[in-house]
């Protein structure tokens, strides 16, 4: 039963966006960390790699690349990447909960209607599943 | 946010795009190999490219992090929600069901509240 879970395309699109999701918090911390530094094309971010942070938002983004590409390989992009788009919930959350940043009622709203967006689009194939 | 920053947002969106679009083509039949090889180059090349985009995206990303908030400037990745999907359409000749493109237009609409309520 595990194996059909983990070869579910749509269980890989969530591992995708949990590991982007973490990605994300970390390379901000790294980000942060090296903001400082001078370098010579200072907008290629080339710096970052001198924070340990980075290298671990670097590690957590193969992960979740792979899992993208398991759930590519089956699922039309079109229905994955609209369906990645989950992390635009799980960022903010995590943002707000590990690195203090505020949420405000615009920034909820959003939440609100990306959540709905998902959830349109997730229904047919949730009742797909349901007849098999 | 000045013009430069914008520019700059523009590219990593139209690079992640196109990195995007090109991974998913290497993976389609139309680039499979035939039986016996794993591998063609079509599939390689379409492949290393769209890693080329998404990496290039990436350093970009991170660039921009280092001068706004994450929760402010990561949204805008969301605008490529809608450019994915209709570059997928009329790219890689995908369906477009109508819950795919309502559940798309809001989730582009939502990311939008959550990037201009950022600083």
């Amino acid at each position: 039963m595990m194996h059909r879970l983990w070869a579910n395309p749509f269980f890989q699109v969530l591992v995708c966006a949990l590991f982007g999701t973490a990605s994300e918090v970390f390379l901000k911390l790294g980000a942060a960390e090296t903001a400082h530094l001078p370098s010579a094309l200072p907008w290629l971010g080339l710096t970052g790699l001198e924070s340990k942070w980075i290298w671990v938002g670097i590690v957590l983004t193969v992960i979740s690349f792979v899992s993208w590409m398991q759930a590519i390989s089956v699922l039309p992009l079109s229905v994955a990447f609209t369906l990645s788009n989950m992390v635009h919930v799980l960022v903010p959350l995590s943002c707000w909960m590990f690195l203090g940043e505020a949420i405000n009622a615009t920034r909820w709203a959003g939440i609100a209607l990306v959540v709905t967006g998902l959830i349109v689009i997730a229904k047919p194939f949730a009742r797909i599943d349901e007849r098999l | 946010m000045n013009a430069f920053t914008l520019i700059l947002i523009v590219i990593s969106l139209a690079t992640f795009v196109a990195g995007q679009l090109l991974l998913k083509s290497s993976l389609n039949n139309a680039a499979a190999p035939p039986p016996g090889r794993w591998i063609t180059s079509r599939r390689a090349g379409l492949f290393v490219a769209g890693i080329l985009g998404m990496t290039i995206s990436f350093f970009l990303n991170i660039g921009l992090l280092q001068k706004l908030d994450l929760s402010f400037l990561f949204p805008f990745q969301g605008l490529s929600v809608i450019i994915v999907t209709l570059c997928a359409c009329v790219f890689l000749r995908e369906r477009l069901t109508v819950p795919l493109v309502a559940g798309a237009l809001l989730i582009a609409a939502g990311v939008m509240c959550v990037s201009a309520s950022g600083g």
